[in-house]
């Protein structure tokens, strides 16, 4: 499978089948790419320093260079990575397949299933109803289990409060992390976004992925509509053509200036579109967060 | 501001639409959840009086294309202040001229001026203000006059509606205003108005006459306010007319052949050339000719044309169709009468065939395809043939007949029959005097002989026709060389008559001045006298190449045939009398389009009439029998064939100018049309929602 569209994971029932399709594109992905030599269990060399372990000296670089380097693996660096999911209700929107909300969940959980296969401990915090839901982070195969029921079972709905969970995440946290946020970011409180992208300053990588449904993106509506909010009792009738070109200056400048956050912060920052393959963005976040440690 | 089509204006309902539209919009608004609904609401708020001023703006412009296309529709129109000023003079009763004549048939694009015309009226009568009475006035040639001015809007358009065509007459539009501003006297307003709607052509107005004008009732004159509402195009198209048909016998040229003569009038401005002529029998074109005609010239055109049926025959001379189609085709009936019936008695019968009376008489009547058809008798049978069936007879060299036999024959020619008597040597003057008396248009005396046969100087001295009649029908076409046959013909001998007889008439006559033939009317018949024999006895005239066509036109003209056989024409607004053959009734006269009525106006006669459309009319009697023998044409008069127009100018200066407005249709309209500017509003509109739309 080498493109899982959106059509043919909506297919899958569950985020356990989808998350798995996902992350076996990715592997198969990873197979065909340039990077090929650099296994993921291997991380860098390091300078021999008395105490490290004999074993792991690399000799072929003793004969380069004259000096003594030893080979240094991702396990050994004891990664916990956060996966923050949006399950607020504006989440639930979708247009085509898939939810905003399914693919997020689809990304989290194969980006567990690719971690938790490298030994790294993966906590889940699910944002919905105005509160947090935690699952410590573990790297044992079977709490790969429990995360991936509490993305299947997680429902929609009231609102996600991106500072609550930025704190609940920063307390959990105990030493360098990798936090991810799966969400459309549509929590306009003051702060809310840089609250998260603090997480950055405590030396852990933060990477947000921000979910848009196409129409979001398009407004590709015609006829008089009353829109509806999500998550509260806000609504407007309106005539979509009159209002297009100014909904989607004031959306695209959004996304610019969360793009632009996330630059500023050091996160890294996807934007995934609803409508396209997923193993796609996990593989182009992958090879990007492999570009920046080579 | 007045409306041409006045029920266009519920059309104006429809400018409730845009809202009607926008109203439903609204109540169908599809609900949608939708999560970046913040940002449809951020644009809403930086958008809204924006938004609000362009849809108040939208709803503005498509409003006023829905408003304006329906009133433009309705064909709008406002009088300008000049036109007003003359209105706020106060009420004027009216009365409407409307020309009917056949002017008013001329096409302006295909179509009859007189339906402009209808609609002029239409629009004159819309004018109208409620306070005002008015009347119409037809101006066609044979109109009533008209009633006084009321306020009966419904029954004169009742009356428009009913004047599908404008007739066939000539009009004169001076008695018309004349009648139309007595008829204003009526009416106790001040004000009196007259709206005169006509192509205004020449033929109609008289302007050397005083305008009319309307009593003031205290013994002076007061001018009506005029209103001129010109129709047609100005100026005038050309046009050429059939005035006037003529049909003559030409037996010369065969038996059942008559010679039509067409008189062609151009009324135009320019002349025509190679213009068809075409004679149309029965509906179908039998001939044709080409014509040339200069401008305001008149030329005859005859065609011959020989008709293979006897009988009665309708046709007409038509041009080709111009402006006015009505006077391009002349109608005609005519009679194609029967062969002549002749019965030749010879008197002096020979075995020998060239010794024989009839020698050379006989294969002139009998030849193939000549108007004559002859049986041949001796003077035993001859004489005691019934006559019945006969419609000349000839006595060639026959002896006096007894009076039984001359009394039978008296009865022929006056009946209509005709007797044609030679001379020879069995005829003796004194026998023939005592036994045709009176009959004879000349006594007989004796016989001359000029010079004798076989003498050195007889050419010189045998007697010559010298003296010839080509004012009658018989001699007509003997002129040039086809004279030479019968002024070369030599006679040796030939009979003198006595003088002259009232009723008798010397056709021919030698050099010495005694008559070679006479001719006289005897009852309804004719008889002729011819001095000579028919045979080479006497004369050589019967080696002659006049002989032929001497004896057969002599036996047409006794027999009728010569006579002009055109059947009775009438022109149209005129009544015709008939004359009824004894024993037949006129029941009913068909014409083109309806019923005639008839009135018997004395013994046999019957008055029809007045005709008021051209064409053919057919009799029937009161059975219901067609009588053909009576059939007739009406012809149209020349005068409306001048479609020439008087310039406006002359006419405002007759009326009087301070007292004529002008209106119509080719000139400036006195109300000005406003649907033009509101269809332009109405394609603004369209264009700045287009432009708006795109935004």
């Amino acid at each position: 499978m080498a493109l899982l569209d959106a059509q043919t994971l909506a297919r899958l029932a569950g985020v356990r089948l989808r998350a798995r399709a996902v992350m076996e594109g990715v592997l198969s992905g990873q197979h065909k790419s340039p990077h090929q030599g650099q296994s993921v269990e291997f991380a860098e060399h390091k300078e021999y320093a008395p105490g490290d372990e004999l074993r792991h000296m690399d000799w072929k670089a003793y004969g380069k260079f004259d000096r003594y380097y030893v080979k240094r693996f991702e396990h050994e660096t004891n990664l916990r990575a956060a996966l923050v999911v949006d399950a607020s209700a504006s989440m639930d929107y979708r247009s085509g397949a898939l939810s905003k909300l399914e693919v997020a969940s689809t990304l989290a959980g194969a980006l567990a299933y690719l971690l938790v296969r490298q030994q790294d401990a993966v906590g889940v915090t699910l944002l919905a109803d105005g509160g947090a839901r935690e699952i410590p982070a573990r790297a044992s195969a079977g709490h790969l289990n429990v995360v991936l029921d509490a993305l299947e079972q997680v429902k929609p709905g009231g609102t996600a409060d991106l500072l609550v969970a930025a704190d609940r995440v920063a307390e959990s946290l105990r030493g360098r992390a990798l936090v991810c946020v799966f969400s459309d970011l549509f929590d306009t409180r003051e702060g809310a976004l840089e609250r998260i992208l603090s997480l950055r300053h405590r030396r852990n990588d933060v990477a947000v992925f921000q979910i848009v449904d196409p129409t979001e993106l398009d407004f590709p509506f015609d006829d008089p509509t009353r829109f509806l909010s999500m998550e509260d009792t806000r609504f407007i009738e309106a005539n979509p053509r009159e209002l297009r070109e100014s909904y989607l200056e004031s959306f695209h400048a959004f996304l610019e200036s969360t793009r632009r956050s996330c630059a500023e912060a050091g996160a890294d920052y996807e934007r995934v579109r609803t409508d396209e393959p997923l193993d796609q963005v996990l593989l182009r976040f992958l090879a990007r967060r492999q570009r920046r440690r080579g | 501001m007045s409306f041409a089509n006045s029920w266009a204006l519920w059309g104006c309902l429809a400018a409730l639409l845009p809202i009607l539209i926008h109203l439903f919009d609204r109540r169908r608004a599809r609900p949608l959840p939708f999560a970046a609904i913040t940002f449809v609401l951020q644009s809403q708020r930086r958008t809204a009086s924006r938004l609000r001023l362009k849809r108040i703006l939208l709803y503005t412009l498509r409003t006023l294309v829905f408003l304006c296309v329906p009133l433009a529709l309705a064909r709008p129109s406002c009088t300008p202040e000049s036109a007003a000023a003359a209105q706020t003079r106060g009420p004027a009763a009216t009365a409407i001229v409307l020309d009917t004549s056949l002017s008013m048939r001329t096409r302006a694009d295909g179509t009859p001026i007189f339906e402009a015309a209808i609609e002029e009226a239409r629009r004159a009568l819309a004018d109208l203000r409620p306070e005002e009475p008015a009347t119409l006035v037809t101006c066609g040639g044979q109109e009533a006059l008209p009633g006084p001015p009321d306020f009966d809007r419904a029954g004169m358009r009742t009356r428009l509606d009913g004047l599908e065509e404008a007739g066939y007459l000539h009009a004169d539009l001076n008695r018309c205003l004349d009648a139309a501003a007595r008829a204003l006297e009526e009416s106790p307003l001040p004000g009196r108005r007259l709206v005169v709607i006509s192509d205004f052509a020449a033929h109609g107005l008289r302007l050397e006459a005083p305008p009319p004008v309307v009593s003031d009732g205290e013994g002076g004159h007061i001018q009506p306010e005029v209103v001129l509402r010109p129709v047609g195009s100005d100026p005038a198209p050309g046009n050429a007319a059939v005035t006037r048909v003529q049909v003559a016998p030409a037996t010369q040229a065969g038996p059942g052949t008559f010679e039509l003569t067409a008189t062609v009038r151009n009324a135009s401005p320019e002349a025509l050339s190679d213009t068809e002529l075409s004679l149309q029998i029965d509906g179908h074109v039998v001939a044709k000719a080409f014509l040339d005609v200069p401008a305001g010239g008149t030329v005859n055109k005859a065609l011959v044309h020989r008709f293979e049926q006897t009988g009665v025959v309708s046709g007409a001379l038509a041009l080709s169709a111009d402006a006015l189609p009505e006077d391009d085709a002349h109608p005609f009936v005519l009679r194609v009468p029967e062969p002549v019936r002749v019965l030749v008695i010879n008197g002096a019968p020979a075995a020998q065939r060239f010794a024989d009376e009839l020698f050379f008489l006989e294969p002139a009547l009998t030849t193939q395809g000549g108007p004559v058809r002859a049986t041949f008798r001796d003077s035993f049978a001859g004489l005691s043939e019934q006559l019945g069936e006969v419609d000349v007879v000839v006595l060639a060299n026959v002896a006096a007949p007894d009076a039984g036999t001359v009394e039978t024959l008296r009865t022929f020619v006056e009946g209509g029959g005709g007797l044609w008597i030679t001379m020879g040597d069995q005829v003796d003057p004194e026998a023939y005097n005592a036994a045709f008396g009176s009959l004879l248009p000349r006594n007989l005396r004796d016989v001359r002989t000029a010079a004798e046969r076989g003498d050195q100087d007889a050419e010189a001295r045998a007697g010559r026709l010298t003296q010839l009649d080509r004012e009658h029908p018989l001699l007509r076409p003997f002129v040039g060389r086809a004279a030479e046959g019968l002024e070369t013909a030599r006679f040796y001998r030939y009979m003198l008559f006595e003088g002259g007889v009232e009723g008798s008439r010397v056709l021919a006559a030698f050099q010495d001045g005694a008559p070679a033939l006479v001719v006289g009317r005897r009852g309804e018949g004719r008889v002729a006298l011819y001095a000579s024999t028919v045979d080479r006895d006497w004369a050589d005239l019967a080696l002659s190449t006049a002989f032929l066509p001497l004896v057969q036109r002599l036996s047409a003209y006794l027999g009728g045939d010569l006579d002009t056989r055109e059947a009775p024409s009438v022109q149209v607004g005129e009544r015709l009398t008939l004359a009824v053959p004894e024993g037949q009734r006129v029941g009913t006269v068909e014409g083109p389009m309806a019923d005639v009525p008839v009135r018997a106006t004395e013994e046999a006669r019957v008055e029809v009439g007045p005709l008021t459309v051209p064409g053919l009319y057919g009799v029937k009697d009161g059975d219901g029998q067609a009588l053909p023998a009576l059939s007739f044409s009406a012809f149209l008069g020349s005068e409306e064939s001048d479609l020439r127009r008087v310039p406006l100018e002359d006419l405002q200066r007759w009326f009087g100018e301070e007292k004529v407005t002008t209106s119509g249709l080719d000139t400036p309209a006195r109300e000005v049309p406003v649907w033009t500017w509101l269809l332009v509003i109405a394609a603004l509109a369209l264009f700045g929602e287009g432009l708006l739309l795109r935004r």
